[in-house]
Formats: C-alpha cells, sequence, structure tokens
C-alpha cells in the first residue's frame, strides 16, 4: 500500500535526522532523571496533620512533629480538607490522628494512624521520620502502661514519671502500629514522567511540522501527486508516519521509563488509550501548524513555543495541583490537561478505562477536529 | 486506448493566475514514440502547462488527454502513463539514492523483485551505481539533476515530461542528461521537453512548438519551422579545380538557389542541405572539382523564434 510507503519515509527520515533523534528519544529521558532528582533534593517536605478531639496525647504528638527535623506540619480541621490538601499536593503526606485517641491510649487500646501519601515521590520519604516520632511517643505509653499495671499508679502520674525515667523503662509490647497503607506507593519519578511524556510527545509533533514544508518546498510533495498516487492515500500516508513518530516515541518513553525508572503507569490498557489519543492529537496539531506556516524556520520556533507554551499551561511544568482554581479550569483548554487528570486517576486511585472515559472523549474530540482541519488543509495545499 | 498513435492530446489549455494570463489556449499533440520540444523563454507558461498535462494544476480550459484516459488531478490511472521530471528537484535529501528511488517505484506501482531491478537499471542509466547508497544532498548539482531525472523513469512509463532538466547543470552532466533523454528516444519512449535551449531543442526532438507569452506561436519539425521563415540552408565546399563549371553545374540541380563562387570553394544556399548533399557531391565531382571539405549549416530555430516573436529566446 502506497500510504504505507510514504509513512515509512516519513519514519525513516526522523531517524536519520540525529538532532530530531536525540530530542524525540534521549532528551526526554535526559529530562526525567533531571526533574527526578530535583525533586529528591526538596529538604523540607510538609505533613499535613488532623487532630480533632485527640486529646492531650494528640497535641503532643503533633507537637513532636513539629520538632521533627526536616518537617513542616500544617494543620487541618477536617479530613476532607486534609485529603484534599495530599491530593492537590500542597503537602506530601499527612497523618491522622483519630478523635478519642488519647482516651484509647489510656484504656491500653491499639490506635491506628492513617498515613496518606501523594503519590509523586516525596511522600514516602516522610513514612521514616513520622513513624519514628510516633514510635518515641509509643515507648513512653507503654512505660506509662507498665507502671500503672505494675505499681497501680494512675495513667497520668505514671506518664509523667514514664518521661522522667525513659533511659530505665523496659520494652513492653503495646500493639501500637501505624495503619493505613499508603494509597500507591510510588518512586520519586512517577507523575513527572507523565507530565514530561504529554510535553516531548507534543513538541515532537509540532516541531515535525517542518518536515511536511519541507516537502512542500522540496516539490516531493507535488511530486507524489504526479504519481499514480491518489491523494487520500498521501494525505493518510503523511498522517499515519507522524502518527507513527509519536507512538514511537511515546511507548519508548513509557517503556524506558519503566526498565530504567521502575515507573508504574497504572493500567496498562487505559495509558495505552491514553498514549494512543494523545499521540493523535499531536499529529493533527503538527500537520495543522505544518500547512499554516510557510517556512521551516517558522516551524521550529512557533512549534517550540506552542509546545512549551501550551504543556506549562497544561500542567507539565508545575503540577495542575498547584495552580488557583480559575487557572486550572484555564488549564483545561489544552489536552495535555485532560491526558494528565487520566494518567492521575491511574497513578493515584487505580484507575481503569472506566474511570477516565470523559478525559478519553474529550482527548478523542480533540484529536477528531484537529485531523479534520489538519487534513483538509494539507488535501488543498497539495492539491490545489 | 486511441488507435491512433497518439500518446498526448491538449486541447485549447488555459491557465490565469489573478489577472495574469499564465497559458492561453495551447493545443497539440505527441505521437507514440516521439519526442516533442516545448521550446519557450522564461515565463512563457512551459511549466505551466506540463503542470495542467501531468493532472498537478487544475485546468480553467481545455482537455488533456493521455493514452486515451483523460487527465485530472484525480486520474490515477492517465497520471500512471506518465513519468514526470518537475524543473525544480523534488527529491529527499536526507535520503540515498537508492531509498529515492524507491520510495518512487512504489508510489508509481512497482514492488518486490521488479522494484529491485528496475532502481538498478535506473541507477546505471543515470551513472549513480557506485554512489546509489550516499545521501541526495552529498551529489553534485548535476548528480542531483540526474536523480530527479531517474526517478521519472522508473516505471518506465510510455510518456516521459521532462521540464527544463538541464537548468544549471555543468556541460559534462548536460551532456549525459541530453545522451539519456536521446536514447529514451529511441527506445520508443514518447518525450515531452522542455527548454529554453534551441540546440537541444533542435538535436533531441522530432518536433518543436514554440510558445511565448502563453500562446503555441508555432510547431512542426525543426525543417518545417525554418521553412516557415523563409530561411535556407547554407552548403560551404571547400574545393580545387574548374570552378566555374562546377559552380554552373550545381546551379542547375533543383533545390539550389544560389551560388558563390570565391577562392578556394563555393557557397551555396539550398532548401534541404542534407538530401541533396549526395547528388551535389557527384555534380561537383563530374564537373571536374575535388571537394576537400563540406560544412552544411542549417538555420536554427533561434532565427526562427526571433521571427516569430521579434525577441530572443534568452537576453
Ligand atoms: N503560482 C503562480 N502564481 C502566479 N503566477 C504564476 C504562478 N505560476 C506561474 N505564474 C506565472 O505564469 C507565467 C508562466 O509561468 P511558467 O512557470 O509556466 O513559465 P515557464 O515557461 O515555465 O518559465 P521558466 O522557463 O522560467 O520556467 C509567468 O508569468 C509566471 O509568472
Ligand atoms: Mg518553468
Amino acid at each position: 500500500m502506497k500510504a504505507l510507503a510514504i509513512a515509512a519515509t516519513g519514519v525513516r527520515r526522523l531517524f536519520r535526522d540525529r538532532q530530531a533523534a536525540f530530542f524525540t528519544f534521549v532528551f526526554p529521558l535526559i529530562m526525567i532523571v533531571l526533574i527526578g532528582i530535583a525533586f529528591g533534593d526538596e529538604d523540607t517536605a510538609r505533613l499535613g496533620v488532623v487532630a480533632v478531639d485527640s486529646g492531650q496525647l494528640g497535641e503532643e504528638l503533633v507537637s513532636a512533629l513539629e520538632q521533627t527535623e526536616g518537617l513542616e506540619i500544617r494543620r487541618f480541621d477536617n479530613e476532607d480538607d486534609w485529603r484534599e490538601a495530599i491530593e492537590r499536593g500542597e503537602v506530601e503526606a499527612g497523618v491522622l490522628i483519630p478523635p478519642g485517641y488519647d482516651s484509647q491510649l489510656h484504656s491500653g487500646g491499639q490506635v491506628d494512624l492513617p498515613f496518606l501519601l501523594r503519590p509523586d515521590g516525596l511522600g514516602d520519604t516522610l513514612w521514616l521520620p513520622v513513624q519514628a516520632t510516633v514510635e518515641q511517643q509509643a515507648e513512653l505509653i507503654r512505660a506509662a502502661l507498665f507502671a500503672q499495671s505494675e505499681r497501680g499508679i494512675s495513667f497520668d502520674d505514671a506518664l509523667a514519671q514514664a518521661t522522667e525515667l525513659r533511659q530505665n523503662l523496659p520494652q513492653v509490647t503495646v500493639n501500637f502500629t501505624i495503619a493505613g497503607e499508603p494509597e500507591r506507593a510510588l518512586g520519586r519519578f512517577d507523575t513527572g514522567v507523565a507530565q514530561q511524556l504529554l510535553l516531548f510527545m507534543f513538541l515532537t509533533s509540532l516541531s515535525a511540522s517542518d518536515h511536511l514544508i519541507l516537502s512542500r518546498q522540496l516539490g516531493v510533495s507535488r511530486r507524489m501527486l504526479s504519481t499514480p498516487t491518489a491523494v487520500r492515500s498521501i494525505v493518510f500516508g503523511e498522517t499515519l508516519g507522524r502518527f507513527a513518530v509519536a507512538m514511537i516515541q511515546g511507548l519508548f518513553i513509557v517503556l524506558a521509563s519503566i526498565v530504567l525508572f521502575g515507573v508504574d503507569w497504572g493500567d496498562p490498557v487505559a495509558a495505552g488509550v491514553i498514549v494512543v489519543l494523545f499521540a493523535l492529537v499531536g499529529t493533527g496539531a503538527g500537520m495543522l501548524l505544518g500547512t499554516l506556516l510557510k517556512t521551516p524556520q517558522q516551524a521550529a520556533a512557533i512549534g517550540v513555543f506552542l509546545g512549551l507554551g501550551l504543556a506549562a499551561l497544561g500542567g507539565c511544568m508545575v503540577p495542575l495541583e498547584v495552580f488557583p482554581e480559575t487557572m486550572r479550569k484555564v488549564a483545561h483548554i489544552t489536552p495535555h490537561a485532560w491526558a494528565l487528570d487520566a494518567f492521575g486517576m491511574l497513578l493515584r486511585r487505580h484507575g481503569t478505562l472506566a474511570d477516565i472515559r470523559p478525559e478519553m472523549v474529550l482527548l478523542a474530540a480533540y484529536a477528531a477536529l484537529l485531523l479534520f482541519a489538519a487534513t483538509w488543509r494539507f488535501r488543498r495545499s497539495i492539491a490545489g | 486506448m486511441l488507435g491512433n498513435g497518439i500518446i498526448l492530446e491538449c486541447r485549447d489549455l488555459r491557465k490565469t493566475y489573478g489577472d495574469r494570463v499564465a497559458v492561453n489556449g495551447v493545443s497539440f499533440s505527441i505521437r507514440r514514440g516521439e519526442t516533442y520540444g516545448l521550446l519557450g523563454p522564461n515565463g512563457a507558461g512551459k511549466t505551466t502547462t506540463i503542470s495542467m498535462i501531468c493532472g498537478l494544476l487544475e485546468r480553467d480550459g481545455g482537455t488533456v488527454v493521455v493514452d486515451g484516459k483523460p487527465m485530472s488531478p484525480s486520474a490515477v490511472d492517465a497520471k500512471a502513463v506518465i513519468g514526470y521530471v518537475p524543473q525544480d528537484l523534488a527529491i529527499y535529501p536526507d535520503l540515498s539514492a537508492r531509498e529515492n528511488l524507491r520510495f518512487f517505484g512504489q508510489l508509481y506501482g512497482l514492488s518486490g523483485k521488479t522494484l529491485s531491478a528496475r532502481v538498478d537499471e535506473v541507477l546505471e542509466v543515470i551513472g549513480l551505481a557506485d554512489r546509489a547508497n550516499d545521501r541526495a544532498d552529498s551529489f553534485s548539482g548535476g548528480m542531483k539533476r540526474r536523480l530527479n531525472i531517474g526517478i521519472g523513469m522508473l516505471h518506465s512509463p510510455r510518456l516521459l515530461v521532462l521540464d527544463e532538466p538541464t537548468v544549471g547543470v555543468d556541460p559534462q552532466s548536460r551532456n549525459a542528461i541530453l545522451d539519456t533523454v536521446d536514447t529514451l528516444g529511441g527506445q520508443g519512449i514518447a518525450v515531452l521537453y522542455t527548454t529554453q535551449y534551441m540546440e537541444e531543442a533542435e538535436r533531441l526532438c522530432d518536433r518543436v512548438g514554440i510558445i511565448d507569452e502563453g500562446r503555441l506561436k508555432a510547431e512542426g519539425t525543426r525543417r518545417e519551422l525554418v521553412a516557415l521563415v523563409g530561411q535556407r540552408d547554407r552548403i560551404a565546399l571547400s574545393a580545387q579545380g574548374d570552378l566555374e563549371a562546377t559552380a554552373r553545374a550545381v546551379s542547375a540541380l533543383d533545390g539550389v538557389e544560389q551560388v558563390n563562387r570565391h577562392e578556394g570553394g563555393l557557397d551555396l544556399f539550398v532548401k534541404d542541405a542534407r538530401r541533396m548533399l549526395p547528388q551535389l557531391l557527384s555534380t561537383v565531382a563530374n564537373a571536374g572539382a575535388s571537394v576537400s571539405a563540406v560544412e552544411v549549416v542549417e538555420p536554427n530555430l533561434e532565427a526562427v523564434f526571433l521571427h516569430l516573436t521579434g525577441k530572443a529566446l534568452r537576453d
């Protein structure tokens, strides 16, 4: 099929272009590594804490956490705000000290402290200091309980003494565990990588528009038309070639991130659908740009400007969660924002294809619109 | 398919860009195996005419029939007959010669062994066999031109359309190109060849159409065109012996219009130098003169063009 020959030539020419190949495949990985490292380097992490009606011991735990090195504590009045703040990345993780914490410990019961972390890699670095702080308090409580039961003095007195005498106290097994497994234990690269994937897929598609302009300038498109090849085959072949490049790049970044950085993309089918639809969006946008602009230089400049600009607006540089409400609405004029929402659903909520249906419908609509406009203009540009 | 041996028939082609009339009622036809030249200066409408013939440009008027099939931008079967070589290079600079040929070969419907065989043959013909795997952007101008032409011959078209294939080419490559076209013409492929160079048209073409300002001014064999202008061939004879008697004898020959005698020979103006040369030489010998050199000078298309348009082909 002639369209396949055209598509294959498009792909071959991309691989032949060393610079383009570097920016398509190697550069995104470098960025993923750099951003992963940058995140890892941040030294104070924010911990969201809810301690409502958790009594004296609850407050003591909060102040102990406040004194922990490298932790910044933000308090929330209710569980909903706390959970949303974690999801939006205002804090990296959170501990919920339940109501009745104090009284339950007095009575020697076991308390579960839910620990919730944001799936972007920073949260799990909080796990250890939080656990250590809680463990310190647990130690005192164990001691107090021991004193109470052995000597018959009140819990409060025992605790006060235990605090004084902590070094000398024996270990007692109190089932004081931190419960609430993190929603998703993710590495430091995990969400950053989705942002980079989208940024680079779109950027590459846009800057590949210069190939289309060059083919026109070179007269190659016209020459194709002089052969016994139907216009629709030429249009389809060029489109397919660009789509193939976007897919090869997308799959390469996804696979490399799995192999090199152990990134978890969640449900593979759903992730695949996002990548395919986003590749189609990029293909349409790139081809449309290629038919609208006159020179490859314009395409390169405007391609980079739009590619980076839309990515930034769409939340690929700074997470959408930290955008103010109105900006977040504005961000959703970009396909990036919808694709990121979808990836977020897969990464944080164990989402499947069914959960991201609205986002996928929107991306499909973007792709259809852009491809329609692009192929219509492209057809006119070659066939007059 | 037409039974009359016509491979290309254009009738009353018209194309206007804005208020500039680029092609204004051009009609001509090409027989199978014939090499037809469109000779005209810059902006005459050659490329525009060819674009309409090859289905690259929507016509404002007129018809094009190729091998019995009407041509239009969507006429795939009519396009299969033609091998089109554009005036400007249309090759991928970042692909090798072989890759360029294979790519367009596939678009011409070749595949598998046929494709590989044809690519090798064409590489041989255009003299790029030893550079087949080098990128086109490493080629000289002449080599690129040859590759550009090679693409048009891949599918052994019945009509090869070449739009000024020698523009900006060094003399060596130019000769190679002309030889190639000559050879193809000899193999029975019909050729439509546009040029601003009358020597090329004279050398290659069975018939020539003279085009200027979008109109076909005249058409015919070189001889017919020259006859149109009323010019005659000149034969310069270098001879010794009884030149006066010789001059009288040849003056009596049919077709000889004028004889000038001078030291060392005769200058004759005749209708058709090539045809009467044998007769002329035997007449000279019979008259007792010995010929040491003969030069035939035929009036050229340059003069015809000047006569028809009142201007030179190139300035
Ligand atoms: N796309 C176009 N838009 C506007 N005018 C055009 C266009 N193409 C050609 N023309 C005009 O049409 C006329 C014929 O152009 P054409 O290219 O057919 O000439 P040509 O004989 O091929 O000349 P050359 O020998 O320079 O290639 C010229 O006056 C040219 O300016
Ligand atoms: Mg031209």
